[in-house]
């Protein structure tokens, strides 16, 4: 039973991000039309006639806009996750590895993780924002800053776990030093703990960004974003409420997708559940 | 060189309104005094004084309700007789001699007299922090005849001193009233501070002392919205009868239903302009202006950036100043003749631009339109009013920028070529002075010329006249039509 959830929902996640990664990738040689190319005659035109899902105040083209609001995403995911993941990762091995004698180098970069734990990514971003200048670099790299205590945690955890293994007390035993067991024995064996990471951080970077653009910190205009397009039908709402409604169904799908792909993964790629699976 | 003020409002949300006719004072009686309306405006006033803090909510909120001055703006932008009941010119045009209205007082008890006039407009000079304030520099002294008579004396003819008394320069205090302008008030108006509710709204109650007559409503509260769809859910909700400038206009067909709301759509002051850095390449070449102007389609931009409400204006001039002449021919929609300008080179340049509605919006269609003819125009919102007022404004670096300059005859901000726009034409500033020294004809013809020169150099662009939108709950009466002076005027405000 608990084989066939789990593959379900892997499924889901799966077909779910594909379509997005699918629409991005379309989007960098073909779009129905140009997605910001504004119009006056074609504003709020109606879905049908070569314009699927319709065009916004500007005439635009609302499904060229989701499909390069996609790329923007996307982007933003990769992006911040990769900081996160090349900034969080060292850290939380460094600290899992650390031998009681040195505790204090692992207490400094928990509690310094804590804290910035504790800082609210948003708040972050709109800070940055106002000294740099609000714009899709900045959203990337605080939503990535903000996200390097989720990875350091967990690479801690788990490069605790496998500190206490038999082959690496036998490494150590044979004279390894450190760095040589963290990649060769750690990263190795973390590795899959990471990825689920990956994909769960990857659904609240999607979020952040569309957060962040909505309150107009995020992408510039008029590059495509889903959280910019869902602002600025905003006043339509209750007039045209499909310019509100696809872009909304995006976000909320993609998050859905990296969620379930990160469930699905860990029941995959847990080495306890699998154990248990026998 | 004569500089008109030079602030910026608050992005043009805060349109202050002109007033709606002193004689307007409505039903009288005891039902009327206990009514109470709520009107809705965009941004919060940071203090009460406005002597001291840039910014048009300070004014919107208080000047012709709170503080009068000698003189007011009526819906048509003439001066009309406020505090002082009639004024002579001398035939030199340098002296002013106001008669003031008798028995008249300040909400605190003191009476209003000719040594009130001598201290307000001593004031100006001495205390206020404003850079309009050099406005008022034209005065040479003014004196004390007797209780009702202030003479005021300029060093030379000057056609925009009364004006100048009519906005909030010319606000009358109380001697005994200045100590604390920031929190406490004190003027002879028809309305008092009753309570500030920081971060969420300002009540004024109708000042019992009042000299004139009584404003129709007994208390109105201006509640202040961060967010236009949150101001618009409070009316449709009935939080508050009165939306004071509608900041989504697309959102008007919400209140489509006559029998719940009435709209009104006038003019105002607030000219959105596309500026262009003159003092630095491209746009220090007259003919990458002159294309740019012939790249924009002005109607498609106001239909789709503004929901089509507004009006297309060519230069500096609103309307409702009797030097208006209509420029928008001036440089007709022609991108072939702008390509033709540029010489077939492209250009990429910053826009950087307020993260405000109006100017987001207009932002996306310039930039689009402007890609037709070859200049990349990359888009940076930066954050209002802090930093944009800090890189665009006072530092200078932009190529591009839009933004609603909401000032009343505010034309004289190209004479000074330190301004943003960087705009630096000698003749211009010529014309200027010219017109404010010489007769009524001569300030028309001057300034007549002088926005077509700006028209002929494309100093700027001038993308639309900001429209005055009000929404209000069916039965409110007493709204003005125009937003052409710094203050919402509730005299004559009522509900039925």
């Amino acid at each position: 039973m608990s084989g066939r959830r789990l593959n379900l929902g892997l499924a889901t996640g799966g077909a779910l991000v594909g379509v997005v990664v699918a629409a991005a990738l379309v989007s960098f040689v073909w779009t129905p039309h140009d997605p910001t190319l504004v119009d006056a005659a074609g504003k709020l035109r109606e879905p049908g006639g070569g314009y699927l899902l319709g065009a916004d105040k500007f005439g635009r083209d609302t499904l060229s806009q989701l499909m390069v609001g996609a790329r923007t995403t996307l982007y933003v995911g990769v992006v911040a996750v990769g900081i996160a993941a090349v900034v969080g990762t060292p850290l939380g091995v460094a600290a899992g590895m650390a031998p009681r004698s040195r505790g204090w180098l692992s207490e400094l970069i928990m509690r310094v993780n804590d804290l910035v734990f504790a800082f609210p990514a948003l708040l972050l971003a709109v800070m940055l924002g106002a000294v740099y200048g609000a714009g899709t670099l900045t959203a990337m790299i605080a939503i990535g800053v903000a996200t390097v205590p989720a990875f350091a945690r967990v690479a801690r955890a788990a490069t605790m776990q496998v500190m206490v293994t038999d082959y690496v007390l036998a490494a150590r035993a044979a004279g390894r030093r450190g760095p040589a067991i963290a990649l060769r024995h750690v990263l190795p064996n973390i590795g899959s703990v990471l990825i689920v990471q990956a994909s769960v951080s990857f659904a609240i970077a999607i979020l952040a960004e569309a957060a962040l653009s909505f309150l107009g910190f995020g992408t510039r205009p008029p590059t495509p974003s889903w959280g910019r397009m869902l602002q600025e039908s905003q006043e339509l709402l209750f007039s045209t409420p499909r310019l509100a409604l696809w872009p909304g169904l995006a976000i909320a799908l993609a998050v859905l997708g990296f969620n379930l792909l990160g469930d699905g993964l860990r029941d995959h790629l847990d080495p306890k559940l699998r154990n248990a699976r026998g | 060189m004569r500089r008109i003020g030079i602030w910026i409002a608050l992005g043009g949300l805060l349109l202050g309104t002109a007033a709606c006719g002193g004689g307007s004072g409505g039903r009288s009686g005891e039902t009327a005094a206990k009514e109470s309306l709520s009107v809705g405006f965009v941004a919060e006033p940071a203090n009460l004084d406005f002597t001291s803090t840039e910014g048009a909510a300070i004014p919107q909120a208080l000047l012709v309700n709170v503080y009068e001055g000698l003189v007011k703006l009526d819906q048509d932008g003439k001066i009309q007789p406020l505090l002082a009941e009639k004024w002579d010119v001398s035939p030199d045009r340098k002296t002013y001699t106001f008669t003031l209205h008798k028995n008249v007082t300040f909400s605190s008890g003191a009476p209003f007299t000719a040594d009130d006039v001598v201290f307000s407009l001593g004031r100006v000079k001495t205390d206020w922090k404003l850079k309009i304030k050099s406005q008022l520099d034209v005065i040479d002294k003014v004196d004390k005849k007797d209780d009702t008579t202030a003479v005021v004396t300029l060093k030379r003819p000057s056609n925009g001193f009364l004006y100048a008394l009519a906005t909030r320069l010319g606000a009358m205090f109380s001697r005994t009233g200045v100590a604390d302008l920031a929190n406490k008030p004190v003027g002879t108006g028809p309305y008092q501070l009753g309570v500030w509710k920081r971060g969420d709204s300002i009540r004024l109650d109708a000042n019992p002392r009042y000299w004139g007559a009584k404003p129709a409503a007994g208390a109105v509260t201006l509640k202040y919205f961060k967010d236009a769809t949150a101001m618009n859910n409070a009316l449709l909700t009935g939080g508050i009868d009165v939306i004071s400038s509608v900041q989504a206009p697309e959102s008007l067909q919400q209140f489509a239903d006559p029998n719940r709301f009435t709209t009104i759509e006038g003019t105002t002051n607030g000219e959105v302009v596309l500026s262009m850095n003159n003092g630095r390449p491209p746009f220090d070449d007259k003919k990458v202006r002159q294309a740019v102007r012939y790249a924009i389609d002005h109607k498609a931009l106001l239909d789709t950036a503004w929901a089509g409400r507004g009006k297309p204006i060519g230069s500096m001039v609103p309307p409702t100043d009797p030097w208006y002449e209509d420029r928008t021919g001036d440089y007709p929609y022609d991108p072939a003749k702008a390509k033709e300008l540029l010489g077939g080179k492209t250009y990429t340049v910053k826009m950087r631009i307020p993260n405000l509605p109006y100017a987001v919006a207009s932002a996306q269609v310039v930039k689009s339109q402007l890609a037709q003819v070859g200049i990349t125009a990359d888009i940076e919102p930066l954050e209002f009013p802090a930093r944009w007022l800090d890189v665009v404004f006072k530092q200078g670096d932009y190529d591009m920028s839009i933004i609603n300059h909401v000032e009343p005859r505010d034309m004289g901000i190209f004479a000074d070529k330190s301004y943003y726009f960087r705009y630096d034409n000698p003749a211009f500033g010529k014309l200027l002075a010219s017109a404010d020294e010489g007769s009524e004809q001569q300030q028309t013809d001057d300034l007549k010329q002088a926005a077509k020169l700006l028209s002929d150099d494309a100093a700027a662009d001038w993308l639309f006249l900001f429209p005055n939108l009000i929404v209000a709950k069916k039965g409110v009466t007493g709204l003005p039509q125009n937003a052409i002076a710094e203050s919402f005027d509730f005299t004559g405000l009522a509900k039925q």
